[in-house]
């Protein structure tokens, strides 16, 4: 049987790259160090067609009224829920990630997804009646158009979800250039997000490296874009991003302390610190 | 945001290293379909040799290396395991400000532990690190908490919890070199990102005294 190749996910459908010949990188399982499958790896060319799609399906979704978009992701929710453990289980396949955990990451992803679903309220704007005579003043909230997302191996799940769910739900298409090396869930989510309804070029994924990165940092139609990863890919997201007039959040690396005092419960100290 | 570096007040140090070190030991690393796990296999390959090439790094600088994942065997993690990237728990003691395996994110199962006399060192120790992603403090006084949480110079913290990651209506973000950027990641910030503010200032004059003409407009 030959292996397995892990496509885009552009304009509603699950392709392959455009440029022949075709880059990909193996996909392992890491626990045993076998190769589970291969990914493509997205150039300009696959970048261009994702953004052409997003771009086409920009303006009748940010016209449709918020509700109707937060109903798009009441239905996502629900398969969200049937589907977790499925999510879970690539997560663990491809990252390496204990089970649990990864149950644990789809769930704090889930979170965000149910934020975004009150996205009538957050998008409420200010009135001020009468500011002159005759004259009202008020602001509201429009989204930017075709944003992306770059994310990292070590949420392969909730990361993403850090980002396209608030960014849908405002109105935005999204552009999602996950890691390859563990990049099936960001498939398995778009195929839930078309089965609830979300119409095609609102969310899509080229998968790739560096080259797919650089395609959307200069793509003109690429509003905005949300990083994470270390910190000097983050430095360089966000000056190449805002070179190009950007908006750009970029978060980097980390060296997380954690400081026991002498009066702290030692036991439990412990147990954080190795959990 | 696993923890990376224990921060060790006064004599905490000499009261918890034994059960660190047996805890690590003891952690339960094995395949992630295992319910059993504690902890998976290292990502990739490269991954494996750049952590490995830390803890080797480590011992070099002159921290002590209290218990070594390196020689841990792909085999006890699980049938088929052989050949997969493993790696054990990892412990050092005795590290110091100064040393690359202090300052540099080495994203792996490795536990950095310094010793430092009391709790202006350890807030001092954290404000000069390049990152100010998450940090936490465990204690039992209050005043030491709001105090931590008021001078540190992190993004995320917690207080007798080690991994704060922000609920989603919070948003998540870092300090320092964690955040390029002026927005955190989800929650209203994100909202904002996301979404551009708009002004709308609107007259509407009142209609002109004769009322609309429907006929074609003539020289007068």
């Amino acid at each position: 049987m030959g292996i397995a190749e892990i496509g885009h996910f552009i304009d509603g459908q699950v392709r392959g790259s455009l440029a022949t010949p075709a880059r990909t990188q193996p996909v392992y399982n890491p626990a045993i160090g076998r190769e589970r499958a291969k990914v493509a790896l997205g150039s300009a060319a696959d970048v261009d067609a994702a953004v052409a799609s997003a771009q086409a399906a920009f303006r009748a979704w940010a016209d449709t009224p918020p509700i109707r978009r937060a109903r798009v992701l009441f239905k996502f929710l629900e398969l969200l829920n049937q589907h977790k453990d499925d999510l879970a289980r690539i997560i663990t396949a491809e990252h390496g990630k204990v089970f649990t955990d990864a149950q644990g990451e789809v769930s704090r992803g889930i979170d965000i997804v149910e934020f975004a679903c009150g996205i009538p309220q957050l998008l409420k704007g200010d009135f001020t009646d009468q500011v002159s005579t005759g004259i009202d003043n008020w602001t509201l909230r429009q989204p930017l158009g075709v944003v992306a997302g770059i994310t990292p191996f070590n949420f392969p799940v909730m990361v993403p979800m850090w980002m396209y769910p608030l960014a849908i739900a405002a109105g935005n298409t999204f552009v999602l250039k996950p890691s390859p090396i563990d990049p099936s869930a960001s498939l398995m989510m778009a195929d839930l997000l078309k089965r609830a309804g979300l119409p095609d070029g609102v969310f899509n994924v080229v998968q790739g490296d560096k080259e797919a990165v650089d395609a959307l940092l200069v793509h003109p139609d690429v509003k905005a874009v949300s990083f994470v990863g270390s910190t000097p890919i983050a430095n360089y997201i966000y000056e190449t991003g805002a070179r190009h007039g950007k908006r750009v959040q970029a978060l980097g690396g980390a060296k997380n302390h954690m400081v026991v005092m002498p009066d702290a419960d030692l036991e439990q100290a412990v147990d954080a610190l190795i959990g | 945001m696993a923890i990376s570096v224990a921060v060790l007040v006064g004599d905490v140090a000499d009261r918890v290293m034994p059960a660190l070190a047996q805890r690590t030991r003891e952690l339960k690393v094995l395949d992630g379909a295992n319910l059993a796990a504690e902890m998976g296999p290292i990502v990739t390959r490269a991954a494996h040799e750049r952590i490995s090439g830390y803890i080797g790094l480590g011992v070099t600088e002159g921290a002590q290396l209290v218990v070594d994942g390196r020689g841990f065997l792909g085999a006890s993690a699980g049938q088929g395991c052989e050949e997969g990237f493993w790696l054990g728990g990892t412990l050092f003691d005795h590290v110091r400000p100064e040393m690359r395996i202090y300052r540099e994110e080495i994203f792996g199962p490795v536990l950095a532990c310094v010793r430092v006399p009391d709790l202006a060192s350890a807030v001092q120790l954290v404000n000069e690190h390049e990152f100010g992603n998450g940090v936490s403090c465990f204690t039992r006084d209050g005043n030491v908490a709001r105090e931590f949480s008021r001078r540190i110079q992190v993004g995320m913290v917690g207080i007798n919890v080690p991994i704060p990651v922000p609920m989603a209506w919070q948003g998540f973000g870092g300090w320092k070199r964690s955040l390029f950027g002026d927005m955190h990641a989800y929650g209203e910030e994100g909202v904002r990102f996301y979404t551009k503010q708009k002004s709308i200032m609107q007259r509407w004059p009142e209609s002109t005294p004769k009322g609309a003409e429907f006929v074609m407009p003539t020289a007068k």
